[in-house]
């Protein structure tokens, strides 16, 4: 154990490739915490879908020794998630420590990341050490990114630190830095125990293994804990640091940061921001501060594509709960779908990496449904939670419909600006602010709907500001909005799994594009097939499949006899795979390519 | 019940890129020796097929009139030789406007030949050319002209609607002079798209559009239209003739009557059991001159296979099929929108019903 007054658990923030991951592999390599024949990049990135996204999505933390002024500096680096669905998880490993080192490119300049983390470490009372990065390269302008960069966090410009993650430059001094300017964890060793979860994970060998800060007490292995807001307790089995590997230690002291093995089977009950004590006596009487349950902001239907087993996608949707406290589910039964689960995220990121997981890691072919946010309906005073479209009741059965609301911060280059505020205006935001950072810059705040956020908007700044405009947001909760329920028929039949809640003045153009992609998707039948946009009784938009005219084989004589019964045979295997909507076969490719929404691609930042 | 004798001749002068038939190009040279393998073969099957009656052979290709007409007139004696043809068989040979003079087709109608199926395609020259197709307008019409002066009485013309850059219009130009000539029978076929042929490479490439369905429907209407106004009765999908002069062989095939097939890549069928032969006219070759069936595949029908055949074949022609053997929901589905209708207990498509028949089949046949 290490006396409080040489310990610095800090953390480094920035925006996306602004060279987090490799600030840490030159950390890892200066401190000698991994042997060199056994680095390689992004070493904390352990899972493989984060090496290949470029990002972090569990936290970690790993212990450096290093000395200076012939004393043993325990530095503790706690990775953060870098993106806005796992804002609350952010907060939690940034209250696991004293200090921040918001790293910004220098070719790049401050991004809404950068000012998203930056708020989040002030507010968190974080000492924050602003650091240029990438000073290496020749596109990099450090005297006018050390200006923004200063003037943001209230340092004189040439104070701001310049490394190169990439060639190790300035990165020694760093260190110096670090152990100079972050506060020395407070917390006494007497005081009953009080530990903070920031991260938890499942190891299918030993159970819940849970990351955490010890803020007050001793963490010993074999403790009886108690957990606070889950008010459960359990016997612990070990606990550790990561230095960087998992290595046991008797007992985890007051500022230190490390893993216990909690002796629960279920991740669910050792939740992020959760406060574990000792059980008995000796507990503390209250926890820390900052607990709240995960939230899901984005909710999308999943079924099992052609052939695809209702029963698997269960089983591998609750072996992915074991690892992620945050993604919800429930089942779902769509008549055009068949059986599958209504699942909740913390936003599109996470929607995809869990789609992409239970494709990737479980086998599972799956059709999802367009990704929605939860609505909140209101009739007499009560509210009814609605989170999945075609339970939205229909017009005048309610008073009125509340949707969630974001705080949406845009850096763009001024150029782009005009385009910048007519896609937020177009998105129905309401702006708030706006000021340059440089003459060259703009930092921009809306307040937008989330629907609208997380309909393509992401993309479409991007392509509007040819990718140079970067966006960030926080939930800024529920507002009154005129939502309204599109549905779409075919031939007179609703379709569940293309209902839609959408505002109404937007409906007609919803309604519209959704019938001209289903014209295009969906086979000649032997009628005519009506697709109709409807809001209640009322159509908003019609077009119409002709029916298919000619299917037939034109020749058949003695020798072709064989092959044209298996041509048939084929046929119809294919229509085997077509889901039936009344009367209407829809291929399965029809129900992906509609419930795609343009180029969206979820915010992959 | 009758039975059918096919006898393959896959020999061309060109090969048409449309064409995926066993049917070769510059393989004239193994002729006398191919017609000598179709006799022996003959003489291998004469045994088993001893008791069937066969009321009608039918030489097709390729191109058999590129043999010459003394090697026809022996085969077909010699066939005659080896099985039961009845003395009233219809006995067709296919024919291409370049291959064929009077003086040819006298002799062909001295040895026995009834009926000649000639490869029109189209009057259409810009279609033709579509088609690649080597032969004129000019040269269908005197080749007509010369059946008709050797004494033929009994002529098919084959046509292709729906090539590319062929309009309605240019269709029905077609479909009038083909009436104006006046054959006993005609034979319209919506060109298919086949993907192991060069024009279905073009098309796979984006070099040539694919036939327009929907063009093609009308062109299906047109020749329904046009022909019944000139008195030809619309027997099967693709084929229409006089009162009296539907073609008995083809029939067999779609009432599942049983034929023998001689030749490279010919196909038979008898007692729910399919076999074909090798399609490679020199490996035919080589296993008939050792004695040996030229087999090259073989298939026994399953009661399910059955049932498809029975269907989806019986629905091509007048006759139709038995109302009870279809799914009864399906069927009144379809009569209720004019797809089918009912005629002697047997559910028959219409014109409509005819374009779709895929469709119907699949769902009838459960």
């Amino acid at each position: 154990m290490t006396e409080t007054n040489h310990i610095r658990n800090f953390c480094i923030v920035a925006h996306i490739d602004h060279g987090k991951s490799t600030l840490a592999d030159r950390l890892l390599e200066l401190t000698h915490a991994v042997a060199e024949r056994e680095m390689r990049d992004q070493y904390l990135d352990k899972m493989d879908l984060e090496r290949e996204r470029g990002i972090t999505i569990k936290a970690q933390a790993v212990r450096l020794a290093h000395q200076a002024g012939g004393r043993t500096y325990e530095l503790n680096l706690i990775d953060t998630p870098g993106h806005v669905d796992f804002t609350y998880e952010v907060s939690r490993s940034l209250a696991a420590c004293e200090g921040a080192v918001l790293l910004v490119d220098a070719a790049q300049g401050i991004e809404a990341q950068t000012l998203a983390n930056y708020h989040l470490a002030r507010d968190a009372g974080l000492s924050i050490i602003p650091v240029l990065n990438k000073i290496d390269l020749p596109q990099a302008d450090p005297e006018e990114t050390a200006r923004e960069l200063g003037e943001l966090v209230g340092w004189r410009p040439e104070d701001v630190l310049r490394v190169s993650a990439k060639t190790g430059e300035g990165v020694a001094h760093l260190i110096d830095r670090i152990i100079e300017l972050v506060p020395a964890p407070r917390g006494r060793r007497e005081d009953p125990l009080r530990a903070l979860i920031f991260d938890s994970t499942f190891d299918p060998y030993r159970g819940v293994v849970a990351y955490v800060r010890v803020k007050d007490g001793v963490l010993s292995s074999r403790a009886k804990i108690r957990l606070m807001a889950a008010n459960i307790e359990s016997e612990a089995e070990e606990c550790g640091v990561f230095a960087p590997e998992a290595t046991p230690a008797p007992e985890l002291g007051p500022g230190e940061v490390g893993y216990l093995v909690t002796g629960m089977k279920d991740v669910h009950q050792a939740k992020v921001g959760d406060t574990i004590t000792i059980a008995g006596r000796h507990r503390a009487r209250e926890a820390l501060p900052g607990y709240r349950e995960p939230t899901p902001m984005v909710w999308s239907g999943m079924f099992p594509a052609e052939g695809g087993d209702y029963s698997e996608l269960r089983e591998a949707l609750d072996k992915l709960k074991l690892n992620d406290a945050a993604l919800r589910y429930e089942p779902e039964t769509s008549q055009a779908l068949g059986f599958g689960f209504r699942c909740g995220f913390l936003g599109l990121l996470h929607m995809d990496i869990v789609k992409e997981r239970l494709e990737r890691e479980f086998a599972q072919e799956l059709i999802a449904t367009a990704p929605n946010v939860e609505f909140h309906v209101v009739r007499d005073g009560r509210v009814t939670v609605v989170h999945n479209p075609s339970e939205m009741p229909q017009p005048g059965t309610y008073d009125h419909v509340e949707e969630p609301m974001v705080l949406a911060t845009v850096i763009t280059p001024s150029e782009y600006l005009g385009p910048v505020l007519d896609l937020c205006q177009s998105r129905r935001g309401e702006l708030v602010d706006m000021k340059y950072l440089s003459p060259e810059r703009a930092e921009v705040h809306y307040r937008l709907p989330l629907a609208e956020i997380i309909f393509d908007f992401f993309d479409q700044l991007k392509s509007r500001t040819r990718g140079y405009a970067s966006l960030d947001y926080e939930h800024w909760g529920y507002e009154p909005a005129d939502m309204v329920r599109v549905d779409v028929l075919l031939h007179g039949e609703p379709v569940d799994a293309f209902s839609s809640v959408v505002h109404r003045a937007k409906a007609p153009q919803y309604g519209r594009r959704m019938v001209e992609r289903l014209r295009e998707l969906i086979p000649r039948q032997l009628f005519d097939v009506a697709i109709q946009a409807t809001i209640g009784s009322r159509v908003i938009a019609r077009e119409t499949v002709k029916a298919k005219r000619k299917d037939v084989l034109a020749k058949c004589y003695g020798g072709d006899i064989t092959r044209k019964r298996k041509l048939l045979e084929e046929q119809k295997k294919g229509k085997a795979r077509l889901r039936r909507v009344g009367r209407v076969d829809v291929p399965q490719e029809a129900f992906i390519a509609a419930l795609r929404v343009d180029e969206r691609a979820g915010d992959k930042r | 019940m009758t039975a059918g004798l096919y006898v393959h001749v896959p020999f061309c002068l060109t090969r048409c890129g449309y064409c995926d038939f066993n049917a070769y190009a510059g393989l004239g040279d193994l002729a006398p020796r191919y017609v000598r393998a179709l006799e022996a073969e003959a003489a291998l099957w004469a045994g088993e097929w001893r008791d069937e009656r066969f009321a009608s052979v039918f030489l097709g290709g390729g191109t058999p009139t590129t043999l010459e007409a003394m090697d026809l007139a022996g085969l077909l004696a010699r066939l005659r030789d080896r099985f039961d043809v009845a003395p009233d068989a219809e006995v067709t040979i296919e024919a291409n406007p370049d291959t064929v003079d009077e003086a040819k087709l006298s002799a062909l109608l001295e040895a026995g030949f009834t009926r000649l199926s000639m490869g029109a395609q189209s009057f259409d020259p810009l279609v033709l050319q579509s088609l690649e197709r080597v032969h004129s307008p000019g040269s269908v019409r005197r080749a007509y002209a010369n059946a008709c002066a050797a004494g033929c009485a009994n002529v098919n013309l084959d046509l292709i609607y729906g090539a590319n850059g062929e309009t309605l219009d240019s269709w029905r130009r077609t479909l009038e002079e083909t009436i104006a000539l006046g054959p006993e029978h005609v034979s319209a076929y919506a060109l298919t798209i086949e993907p192991a042929t060069p024009l279905g490479r073009k098309v796979q490439a984006g070099l040539v559009p694919p036939p327009n369905p929907d063009l093609q429907a009308d062109m299906f209407g047109l020749a329904c239209e046009l022909l019944a106004d000139a008195g030809y009765e619309h027997y099967e999908v693709s084929n229409w003739s006089k009162p009296g002069f539907a073609c008995r062989h083809n029939l067999g095939y779609w009432e599942r009557r049983p034929y023998l097939g001689l030749g490279a890549g010919a196909h038979s069928y008898r007692g729910g059991l399919r076999w074909w032969n090798v399609r490679p006219p020199p490996e035919y070759l080589d296993m008939v001159v050792v004695g040996v069936h030229p087999i090259g595949g073989e298939e026994r029908l399953t009661p399910q296979d059955e049932r498809l055949e029975e269907v989806f074949l019986k629905l091509r022609i007048m006759e139709g099929i038995a109302v009870e053997r279809v799914e009864p929901k399906a069927a009144a589905t379809f009569i209720a929108e004019g797809l089918m209708m009912r005629r002697n207990g047997h559910l028959v498509a219409t014109e409509r019903g005819m374009l779709l028949l895929n469709e119907l089949v699949l769902a009838l046949a459960g």
